[in-house]
């Protein structure tokens, strides 16, 4: 077999590139687009691996000069499972033949799948790989046990490695679960899914933007980007429920982002960097109590930087954020605030750690690793441990990593897997699929 | 929302009563507003509104402006002059699923128990109940409920914005 795939076809970007590569030569934002100006779908242009840490939008702006302002979005895949093959059919062929050049009936493929996807996507997925692309073998993974393969090859001696075991929580653009992994097998009885991701985020800052400022009901690129740039995750939400209220430049949350006007510029952008950053300063000096001393402390670094932040100009497009730039991931924390009836992702780790076998519990506790792009958001590790402590057996430690680069940890997993010499043993080859269907196939990739 | 799941077979009632609009809204009904709070959850999943037009042209009272009408008509006057009810019906099975859809007719309630499945994936609920409000206006702690639509706001000020904003805007 000449070369592998590897796609993790995630429902915001595909990852895609070669088995044995460190970092995928593709990485795409997984939709069709049709701005304003055009008329037809259009497909976006890949993302440069440098700037992955801010993710599809931001960037895929960047390397093209379309105006993505209120630009319509399909997706093939709605709660990070795919409904609809054909429109995945439109963007892998682009990807295969455009930007990856390679011809499917001589490579093998490694697609990633989500947990508990339904016999006929299963079933869809297949035949869109050996029908309508002729791949010549399959393997099929799910990202958490690649997450886990691909840290315990990293660093041979932790726990997570000696103990073959961990527990990955993938926070991704559709939905977050919390896998217990087990011998590089996640055990799927003790999986716990929040069904809010990154997308849904976006659309809840959408909402209280358009509510409150502007209307950008319609602006899914900017506001991504604007999440992306200015959301972060409070370590203390009444205390800093309590300084955004603030007026002036006591209120460090408080910031500018200008909207694209089509003319002098096509992106959005913040208004003021250092102003954004001012949160920073508070979280470094989270675990003093008085509120007044820290404030005057701050005061002092950023009098000058501010002394001539303008009023709002409403001839420009632009709005300002304060509470919201923690609210927003704070919903992660707790669903239940927004009206949903799941517990947050403290809770969901516990219940997915005491749905696994009580010897496993100190382990998986002390080896969770954090993958997926809304981990992304400053202080994420922080709080969850800050909310996981208190709900954890005092005997155990906690102890959480977070991948070097979250949005790109599946993927790699999935090159170190099929750079293994046993990788082309485990594949589903077309002629098997051929002759035993879809449903026999699938039982050899065991979930 | 929880205290609104326990009453909400009280106030409905099988008599269609005659009440003047306004009161129709006022009196919306505590299962109204559970199916208000499902649907905005609904909206966060959704795409752009481009997409989701071209899948339900049958709804009359979806708001559509002028450059999807276009879109719309132009999608209309392509196809034969008159659409047949079966050609309305192909059309509708070329429309990909959507998520739910599938998950129903998987039908994965009827699996044993033991098996693991995307339903008994879900997290559960939080078993802490308290929930913590914010104003939907202002974002800050919300001590009030709007007496019509049962949304949260910290003041007076704020109560007068929702009156005249959004009030009903997901329960009507």
């Amino acid at each position: 077999m000449s070369n592998v795939v590897v796609l993790d076809n995630g429902g915001g970007l595909i990852k895609a590139g070669f088995g044995g590569d460190l970092d995928p030569s593709v990485i795409i934002p997984n939709c069709l687009y049709r701005p304003l100006s055009a008329k037809k779908w259009l497909h976006p242009s890949p993302i440069s691996i440098s700037t992955t840490t801010a993710t599809a939008t931001a960037a895929a702006e960047a390397s093209s000069d379309l105006d993505l302002t209120s630009a319509s979005v399909r997706r093939p895949i709605d709660r990070g499972y795919l409904i609809n093959p054909d429109l995945q059919r439109d963007i892998w062929s682009h990807l295969f033949t455009s930007l990856l050049h390679v011809s499917p009936s001589n490579s093998s493929l490694l697609l990633t799948e989500p947990l508990f996807t339904l016999p006929s996507i299963q079933r869809a997925t297949d035949e869109l790989i050996f029908e309508d692309f002729n791949f010549a073998s399959l393997y099929v993974s799910d990202s958490p046990s690649l997450v886990h393969f691909y840290e315990a090859s990293r660093r041979p001696t932790s726990l997570l490695s000696r103990a073959q075991c961990s527990l990955v929580v993938d926070c991704g653009f559709s939905f977050t679960h919390a896998a217990p992994v087990f011998q590089n097998f996640t055990l799927n009885y003790a999986v716990k899914r929040i069904d809010l991701g990154g997308k849904a985020l976006t659309n809840y800052l959408k909402e209280l933007v358009s509510y409150r400022a502007l209307n950008v009901m319609d602006e899914t690129f900017i506001i991504d980007d604007v999440k992306e740039k200015l959301c972060f995750v409070s370590l203390n939400v009444p205390r800093d429920l309590q300084i955004a209220r603030k007026p002036g430049k006591d209120n460090l949350f408080r910031c500018t982002y200008v909207l694209p006007d089509g003319i002098s510029y096509t992106r959005g952008f913040v208004k003021n960097p250092d102003e954004a950053k001012r949160y920073l300063s508070l979280t470094d000096e989270a675990s003093s109590p008085s509120l007044g001393v820290k404030n005057d402390v701050i005061e002092l670094d950023v009098s000058e930087k501010t002394e001539n932040r303008k009023k709002i100009d409403l001839t420009k497009n632009e709005f300002d954020l304060t509470n919201e730039r923690f609210l927003v991931p704070e919903m992660i924390f707790h669903p239940s605030d927004l009206g949903m009836n799941q517990a947050g992702l403290a809770e969901c780790i516990v219940r997915a750690v005491s749905s696994c076998h009580p010897h496993l519990h100190p382990v998986l506790y002390e080896s969770i690793v954090l993958t997926g792009g809304s981990t992304l958001f400053h202080n994420f590790a922080e709080r969850l441990e800050k909310e996981l402590r208190p709900i954890v057996p005092d005997e155990c430690k906690v102890k959480i990593t977070i991948q070097e680069d979250p949005i790109l940890g599946v993927w790699r997993g999935g090159s170190l897997l099929a750079s293994s010499p046993s990788f082309e043993a485990m594949c589903v080859t077309k002629a098997e699929y051929e002759e035993l269907g879809s449903a026999r196939c699938r039982k050899r990739f065991l979930h | 929302m929880d205290d609104d799941a326990t009453n909400s077979f009280r106030r409905m009632s099988s008599r269609t009563r005659k009440v003047a609009p306004k009161m129709v809204a006022a009196l919306a009904s505590s299962d109204n507003r559970s199916q208000a709070a499902l649907a905005r959850l609904e909206a966060l999943e959704n795409d752009n509104a481009g997409l989701e037009l071209i899948e339900n042209i049958d709804d009359e009272d979806a708001s559509l402006d002028d450059d999807e009408q276009a879109y719309i008509q132009k999608r209309q006057s392509k196809g034969t002059k008159r659409k047949t009810r079966q050609a309305k019906a192909l059309e509708a099975k070329k429309a990909p699923k959507t998520f739910m859809e599938l998950l129903h007719e998987a039908s994965l309630e009827s699996l044993p128990p033991h098996v693991p499945s995307y339903i008994k994936a879900a997290v559960g609920p939080p078993s802490s109940t308290s929930r913590r409000h914010f104003c939907t206006v202002c974002g800050f702690a919300a001590s009030y409920t709007c007496i019509r639509c049962g949304v949260r706001f910290c003041s007076c000020r704020c109560q007068n914005i929702h009156n005249d904003t959004r009030c009903l805007k997901f329960v009507a």
